[in-house]
């Protein structure tokens, strides 16, 4: 782990993560699933990087370990895109309308090329007159690089004790 | 709808049909070949108080699987029908299962939904239980009858009955139903052909997918045993299996009435099997895995048994509120009606105890691709069960008496003529729904013959192979009552 300045700065490698640059990527990354943009949310992904929903009650198991709500290697991320932009993807035609807020931003940890960081999320979810709010936190492994950061793991860790009535995860928690 | 309606299996129509006024609930004709339910059926709070009460009240239930208790002491807590439990291993090491209710006052007692303990105590005036249900300790005993009668009166309340068989375990909140395998009947067998998949066993994991629908149960259960919905439905499932170069078929594939309400469907080509069925998506480590799995599960189990179990994939409903689901890996789902238009899903992974790290991940991250609120094919069926509800209240009341039901015709020709009936067609959700109405007493009409022969029991192999359904039935099962 390398020396922190503040809270607010890691260094990874001879680069610097500011909260600033992690909250840039977390508000675009919200914008964008938010305007159903999901070829671009793609592409903040490296490749071989994953996604997680763990369950309600999770208690730090890994996917080796436990059942999930979303256990998504790289091919099933493209997947999930490819088949939320159709219509036929029929939990989601028509789209949910979300909107995200995103708070919270702590800068947990660097690794050698990764920055370890967790964000609190609360996500509205309105659909055929229903209304549903999903809170949680994310716990990300970001790569850093000249381009900036992408997603290595992007877990959402629902607080929530279950999925409320109607609150299926059809969409990008 | 009236108490005692027994008229389920008269022959003649009942009539008026429909609605609250004691009309038929299901419109069978033999001659028309038209099979309907009535949409009251899964909207009327009355009808789902029925439900709660003769059927939640009276049959065996699914708790939870024995190996979610590996410990003694180790308990969680759910609710069945409603009513809420505490299921535990106590500190001999018994499955027991009591009303989580403390015996004075009515208190929740255990309000941690898991854990481990010695001891459970009420947090109002701190009576505590042992975990086998003995009254421990009453705080200010010398103010009660010096009496061990009095201890012995507010002994922890357990479920009536109580059996498992393989691993899972099963209640039932009256004494006096029949022997659960006597309620499983065929369904035992294949309870048991699931079981037999691990040379070490079978476990579940930790990650319990909970939510909740916005749908009758009922829905939930026509919905698994429904291969008709399949290409349509989950059209981008279809997609992006073949994508990744595996062609899904609904040819000859079939659907069993297991009796008791009890369904089964047999799947050969809507997916691989781990461990089992390869397919392209599973990897050329999993090839080379099957392989050897397949000849581990000759040398323990025969050739014939070892190709039952492994190489069609089954969905299993036990009716009222199991679904077991083999397929490309292995989910138990419970069904817990909360309300006419409102059900509580909880789904456990099931794995085989001892499995390589590499092959866990394989088959967490596959079957959780498809089934559970956030694969790429539950979300579909909910978004079905969901507008189902939503649309069944357009015919509802005076509105359009005449076309308040949904039909559940398809295949009745075939089933007359006494063929098995296929998974595409809608002949498990008729046995369902015939069991139901006889268990919550709701008429049926019936018009016509129906078909002499109800149809096998499950798939002609197993008969054809003798003895394995009823010896396998036998023996597995421990009666703990």
């Amino acid at each position: 782990m390398s020396a922190t300045t503040s809270g607010a700065v890691l260094n990874v490698g001879a680069r610097e993560v500011t909260r600033a640059d992690v909250e840039d990527f977390l508000y675009r990354e919200a914008q964008l699933l938010d305007e159903w943009r999901l070829d671009e949310w793609f592409t903040m992904f490296e490749p071989d990087g994953r996604m997680e929903v763990p369950t309600t009650d999770w208690a730090g198991w890994d996917a080796t370990t436990a059942g999930f709500f979303v256990c998504d290697d790289y091919d099933l991320i493209r997947a999930r895109v490819k088949r939320l932009k159709s219509r036929k993807a029929h939990a989601e035609n028509p789209h949910s309308r979300t909107h995200r807020m995103v708070s919270n931003v702590i800068l947990l940890e660097a690794g050698a090329e990764t920055v370890w960081i967790s964000a609190n999320f609360l996500i509205h979810r309105y659909r055929d007159g229903g209304a549903y709010p999903y809170v949680g936190r994310y716990e990300h492994v970001l790569k850093v690089d000249d381009d900036g950061l992408r997603f290595r793991v992007r877990r959402s860790i629902p607080v929530m004790e279950s999925m409320d009535p109607g609150a299926r995860l059809s969409f990008i928690l | 709808m009236k108490e005692g309606g027994g008229v389920m299996t008269q022959q003649t129509p009942v009539r008026p049909l429909g609605g609250a006024d004691g009309g038929a609930l299901i419109d069978e004709d033999w001659e028309a070949m038209r099979f309907r339910v009535h949409r009251s059926a899964y909207r009327d709070p009355g009808v789902f108080r029925d439900e709660i009460a003769k059927i939640w009240g009276h049959t065996w239930l699914y708790l939870g699987h024995e190996t979610e208790i590996p410990n003694a002491g180790d308990f969680k807590t759910r609710t069945l029908g409603g009513r809420p439990l505490i299921f535990c291993r106590d500190s001999a090491g018994e499955v027991k299962v009591f009303l989580n209710a403390c015996t004075h006052r009515g208190t929740i007692l255990c309000r941690h939904n898991e854990g481990n303990t010695k001891f459970f105590q009420c947090f109002y005036h701190a009576w505590a239980f042992s975990n086998s249900g003995d009254l421990a300790a009453l705080p200010g005993d010398e103010s009660y009858p010096d009496d061990p009668g009095f201890r012995e009166s507010m002994r922890l309340r357990q479920v009536p009955r109580l059996q498992i068989h393989e691993g899972f375990v099963f209640v039932a909140f009256d004494p006096d139903v029949p022997d659960l395998l006597t309620h499983l009947g065929p369904a035992a067998h294949y309870m048991s052909l699931t079981a037999k998949i691990g040379a070490h066993g079978m476990q579940t994991l930790p990650g319990v997918q909970l939510y909740s629908v916005k749908g009758n149960w009922k829905l939930a259960v026509e919905n698994a045993m429904d291969g008709y919905h399949f290409a349509p439905t989950h059209n981008t499932f279809v997609g992006y299996l073949r994508e990744t170069g595996f062609a899904v078929t609904d040819d000859d594939q079939y659907a069993y009435d297991l009796g008791g309400g009890h369904g089964l469907l047999v799947l050969t080509g809507h997916n691989g099997r781990i461990g089992m069925v390869w397919e392209p998506r599973f990897g050329d480590e999993e090839k080379a895995r099957t392989v050897a799995k397949r000849n581990e599960m000759i040398a323990r189990l025969g050739p014939e048994l070892a190709a039952e179990i492994a190489d069609a994939s089954r969905i299993l409903f036990v009716f009222p509120n199991l679904l077991l689901f083999d397929l490309e890996a292995l989910t138990i789902r419970q069904l817990e009606p909360v309300a006419a238009d409102r059900t509580d899903v909880r789904a456990w992974q099931f794995v085989e105890t001892g499995e390589p790290e590499s092959v866990r991940a394989l088959r967490i991250k596959t079957m959780v691709s498809f089934v559970g609120p956030g694969g790429l094919a539950t979300p579909d069926d909910i978004e079905a069960y969901e507008a189902v509800q939503r649309g069944i209240v357009a015919t509802a009341d005076s509105a359009d008496p005449a076309h308040d039901w949904s039909d559940m015709s398809r295949g009745m020709a075939n089933e007359k003529q006494g063929n098995q009936g296929r998974s595409i067609d809608e002949g498990a959700m008729r046995s369902f729904w015939r069991h139901w109405a006889d268990r919550v007493g709701a008429a049926t009409a019936v018009a016509g013959d129906p078909p002499a022969d109800p149809g096998a029991p499950g798939p002609s192999a197993v008969l054809a192979a003798g003895s394995a359904a009823t010896s396998d039935a036998a023996a597995p099962t421990s009666g703990k009552e």
